[in-house]
């Protein structure tokens, strides 16, 4: 497809494109500098509420890790954190129990939650409704730029938003895709001019709203929805999880492992205990169900045969 | 000097102590006031030199920091901890403490002042005191794997291995690709007679770092003990073939380590080789 020529008034340039652009980076630097004076200073953070976290961080680390410890450890460790769990020793206010909860917006803590949440969404969204209804009302079906490389026909809605021409070529920009343009790809102009970790952005903001409240460790445990969580119940769920968690030594074996690594013994001697292991599981289950001999049989079979090759190899 | 701030920064952001660079490398910048121009880092570098000029000893230096430090942030908790090491570092423990006690009355969660505290008790010489302090810290910041460790020290003053050993274990779970925590593991178990597990943390100890002296001793150690012993019947036991054999191994490393040309003094060599005949 041939390039159409279309030329532009170069006023265009220097009263729209340019103004659109400099005005987005002059709110941006505002949006940052209110932000900064709304925020205030930071929450303090509860030491109950890390504790409650930090619990649960544990149970979830002995999960994953108790590995690493011997057996006798980790049986008391799992004693003790299941029984924790369950009397509610951790948690904010022990005593509270099973008494249902009170209607949520009369908790402060939640209340100023959902407050910072509202500041830091009403300054998202009143400048760039401000600037989006500027555009709309001075500059719709401008067409403001061309981008020096061709593009596919899908992009005409991302390009030419405001502009409804069907023959137009794609690479011509209108001014409504001109401002969202700007909208996305300033970030890297902000942490220029303001440093990084900047309030400007509005893409961070829009993930904020997503996940609102989440990560807050200074306020109350809120949900993703933004609902107050019974910690007490995801204790308990907690406590079911650890309860279903089998203990397996990590060292267990570790002598013939170490034999093997230094050549005294050789790699088939691993693979062979590995065999004789889950033969010994099989078996195990296998007594548990209804027909053992079944299960048993061959998994005693393969064994034997495998010991028998382990040591042809030697 | 954009070399030097450049150095500090990768000494913040990998927290390693060198307090000798970080006063060789930073002293210059704070008296030629250069330190300034790197705007907001400046007092990062100020905290750093500060810490760094107590490790070693100026005071001098460590009060210019702290004071630049407090015109800029005054009354912040992070610089009156820095006072109150300050204090420390002169002997004056008290006042140090009754610092450290107000920042954690207004904040309950300073996680900085709530460790100095400990620490100042450990050198005020009421270790059970510490320890006591310590336990309540790590029920709430259960994945400081230091403040494990610290316990584990204050323990094993105390000589309460149990528990020095439970300490270790919850290192273990946290840093479990670190062979030194094994290998402290380890020799705590030894030490309560517990030659069957301690073996084990031997052998990860060395498997962890290939022909760990420290580790090969451990395990020659526990293997002679357990085959002088009477053969355990637990089925779990290691069996006294491999038993023979982790002997032999641990042995033959150790001589192979001590004979290599120049790893050690011909005296050392004689003793190990000595000590190894006799066990």
């Amino acid at each position: 497809m041939s390039r159409q020529a279309m030329l532009l008034d170069p006023a265009i340039r220097d009263w729209v494109l340019i103004p659109i652009m400099i005005v987005m980076v002059l709110v941006g630097v505002v949006r940052h500098q209110v932000t900064v004076l709304l925020n205030g200073t930071p929450k303090k953070a509860d030491l109950k509420s890390a504790r409650e976290t930090k619990a649960l961080q544990r149970c979830g680390l002995l999960r994953a890790h108790g590995v690493h410890i011997p057996e006798q450890a980790f049986h008391g460790r799992k004693a003790f954190l299941s029984e924790a769990f369950e009397k509610g020793t951790y948690l904010k206010e022990p005593n509270a129990g099973n008494k249902p909860r009170g209607n949520v917006m009369q908790d402060p803590a939640y209340v100023e939650t959902m407050m910072d949440g509202m500041k830091k969404n009403m300054m998202n969204i009143i400048p760039q409704t401000v600037i989006m209804g500027w555009i709309n009302f001075f500059f719709s079906g401008f067409v403001l730029v061309r981008l020096p490389f061709p593009l596919t026909v899908r992009f005409k809605g991302m390009l030419q938003r405001g502009v409804e021409t069907h023959d137009m070529d794609v690479s011509w920009v209108s001014s409504l895709s001109w401002y969202f343009l700007n909208l996305f790809g300033l970030q890297s102009v902000f942490t220029l001019i303001l440093g990084s970790g900047h309030a400007a952005d509005a893409m961070r903001d829009m993930q904020a709203m997503s996940t609102m409240g989440m990560g807050n460790a200074a306020g109350p445990n809120l949900s993703a929805t933004g609902q107050p969580q019974d910690m007490h119940k995801i204790f308990l769920a907690e406590k079911e999880n650890l309860d279903l968690t089998e203990h397996e030594w990590g060292l267990e074996n570790v002598e013939t492992r170490l034999l093997v690594k230094y050549g005294k013994k050789p790699a088939s001697v691993l693979l062979d205990q590995k065999k004789d292991k889950i033969a010994r599981l099989a078996g195990r289950q296998g007594s548990g169900a209804s027909s053992p001999a079944a299960v048993a049989a061959p998994s005693a079979a393969a064994a034997a045969a495998s010991r028998k090759k382990g040591r042809r190899q030697v | 000097m954009v070399n030097a701030a450049k150095v500090l920064q990768d000494l913040r952001a990998s927290a390693e102590r060198k307090p000798d660079v970080v006063v060789r490398l930073g002293k210059p910048l704070i008296d030629s006031g250069a330190v300034l121009k790197l705007d907001a880092d400046a007092w990062l570098v100020y905290e750093q030199v500060a810490i760094a000029a107590l490790d070693i000893g100026d005071d001098g230096l460590a009060l210019k920091c702290i004071q630049a430090l407090e015109t800029k942030f005054p009354g912040s908790a992070r610089v009156r901890r820095l006072q109150g090491m300050q204090l420390e570092a002169v002997g004056k423990l008290t006042e140090a403490g009754q610092i450290y006690k107000a920042i954690l009355e207004e904040d309950e969660t300073n996680v900085l002042a709530s460790k100095r505290q400990v620490m100042l008790l450990r050198a005020m010489g009421l270790p059970s005191e510490a320890i006591a302090a310590l336990v309540k810290y790590l029920d709430i910041n259960y994945t400081d794997f230091e403040g494990w460790l610290q316990l584990a020290d204050l323990y094993l003053e105390e000589l309460m291995y149990p528990q020095a050993a439970f300490c270790m274990e919850e290192v273990l779970m946290l840093q479990p690709q670190n062979h030194i925590f094994h290998l402290k593991y380890a020799e705590i178990l030894y030490t309560q007679d517990n030659f069957q597990l301690a073996l084990k943390q031997f052998c990860r100890v060395v498997e962890l770092c290939r022909d760990h002296v420290r580790g090969l001793y451990g395990m020659k150690m526990c293997a002679s003990r357990l085959l002088k012993a009477a053969p355990s019947k637990d089925a779990t036991a290691t069996s006294q073939e491999d038993l023979e054999a982790m002997d032999l191994l641990a042995t033959e490393r150790l001589i192979a380590l001590y004979g290599a040309p120049g790893a050690a003094a011909e005296s050392s060599k004689v003793a190990a080789t000595k000590w190894i005949e006799t066990q």
